[in-house]
């Protein structure tokens, strides 16, 4: 299981829905939801910069999590 | 970790020994119990494990989580202080939760969450609390700090835990709910209310809309985040204001469509544990499930086993949701 780095481009894709994961952890999914429509709202880089590393600091708080853990394997394939 | 419906001397007996418990019960209940290591909130509306769901006056439920956590603070927070439930607290751990229903804390939680500094960060679970049906409108829903004696019916109230060692807990819902086939609704504002919506992107009048489609107000509007359905359920009509009113805030942009029908909830609930795996029972460290889902789908004498806990006017689960079962899971590393 690894945490991708806050810069690697699989963050954005998955806030912009340009990559979609079948995750399993609930507070990440509940962020993507709200992030996605925010983006809709604006789609600025510092909107998205924002999105990006709130998910990110989402999955490395919650590394002991099991669901967020087998997310983690989900999106490093 | 122990989920139980008890009288009050056996209440009373498990908070001198010393307990951390997390209480559900009418107010004239919790208001004689003593001071100790609880936080609560009222209702008399319950799902017990012997005899399903029920409605007493006189019982309180009891959910004992001594053994899953190392150390606990019980926080106070009013409506403007609430943003920082999610970074206070201990990093390994969960929070707790009890909201008085209506309350500016209550509102302001619904509204906000969603956006507070680090959402998600660690588990957050909890309930609105309320009132007897009897009671509506004579009655307000109240909160109880048990380590202070103080009962409050404005701010929130929470219990933020600091997991024994070698322990991990994940929050889950149980929605039964999921998007109809119908039309596409939006709102131009978040809110609890709305006279506006746009339906596949056409404006029209929401009461109107409703009255025209003879929608079922008994099931949820429902928002699909990222595969978590959530739901928004019906307060009321006011057809004179032109006015729909909602338990949970609408949110500006997000879609919603109307559920499909649950037909025999019970049933329902069943099917789904089975197709999702079930969650052990020893491993539920509390869970509560929602007044609508009590009284629209007839729960009284029901059973919805692994889950019991109390039957509330909101649920929370790391932000205000309706007719969801909640449930927080602790289980070993």
């Amino acid at each position: 299981m690894e945490l991708p780095a806050k810069s690697h481009p699989v963050w954005a894709d998955i806030v912009t829905g340009k990559a979609h994961y079948d995750l399993k952890f609930m507070a990440a999914k509940i962020f993507i939801g709200r992030c996605s429509r925010l983006i809709e709202e604006d789609s600025s880089p510092e909107m998205l910069k924002s999105c990006t590393e709130k998910l990110h600091g989402l999955y490395a708080k919650n590394t002991g999590n099991p669901a967020a853990q087998e997310d983690l394997k989900t999106i490093s394939g | 970790m122990e989920q139980s419906i008890l009288g009050i001397a056996e209440t009373k007996a498990k908070i001198l020994e010393g307990r951390t418990l997390l209480l559900a019960g009418d107010e004239n209940a919790l208001r004689k119990l003593p001071k100790g290591n609880w936080i609560g909130g009222t209702i008399p509306y319950f799902i017990t494990r012997p005899l399903g769901g029920l409605a007493s006056r006189s019982m309180v439920h009891v959910t004992d989580v001594t053994d899953a956590v190392a150390a606990f603070e019980i926080i106070r927070y009013d409506h403007g202080s609430l943003s920082r439930v999610f970074t206070d607290g201990a990093e390994h751990g969960f929070s707790f939760i009890v909201l008085p229903a209506r309350s500016i804390a209550h509102l302001a939680f619904a509204l906000n969450a969603p956006g507070y500094n680090d959402f998600g960060v660690r588990p957050l679970v909890g309930w609105i609390s309320g009132v007897h049906l009897d009671d509506l409108g004579e009655v307000t829903p109240k909160v109880f700090n048990g380590q202070t004696g103080a009962m409050f019916s404005e701010g929130g109230l929470v219990l933020h835990a600091d997991l024994a060692p070698g322990k991990v807990a994940n929050v889950g819902i149980v929605n039964l709910f999921e998007q109809g086939d119908g039309d596409v609704l939006t709102f131009p504002v978040d809110g609890f209310s709305a006279r506006e919506v746009l339906v596949n992107g056409v404006k029209e009048d929401f009461a109107s809309y409703i009255r025209r489609n003879e929608l079922d107000t008994r099931l949820p509007l429902v928002a699909n985040y990222y595969g978590v359905m959530v739901n928004t359920s019906f307060q009321g009509i006011d057809d004179a204001e032109g006015e729909v009113t909602f338990y949970a805030p609408v949110f500006k942009g997000l879609q919603y469509k109307h559920a499909k029908p649950v037909e025999d909830y019970e049933t329902a609930f069943k099917n789904r544990l089975e197709a999702e795996g079930q969650v052990a029972e020893d491993r539920v460290a509390f869970s509560c499930n929602c007044i609508l889902n009590y009284l629209y789908s007839g729960l009284e004498g029901k059973r919805t086993e692994p889950f019991v806990g109390p039957i509330t006017f909101g649920e929370i689960a790391y932000q205000l949701l309706n007719q969801t079962l909640v449930f927080l899971e602790v289980g070993d590393v």
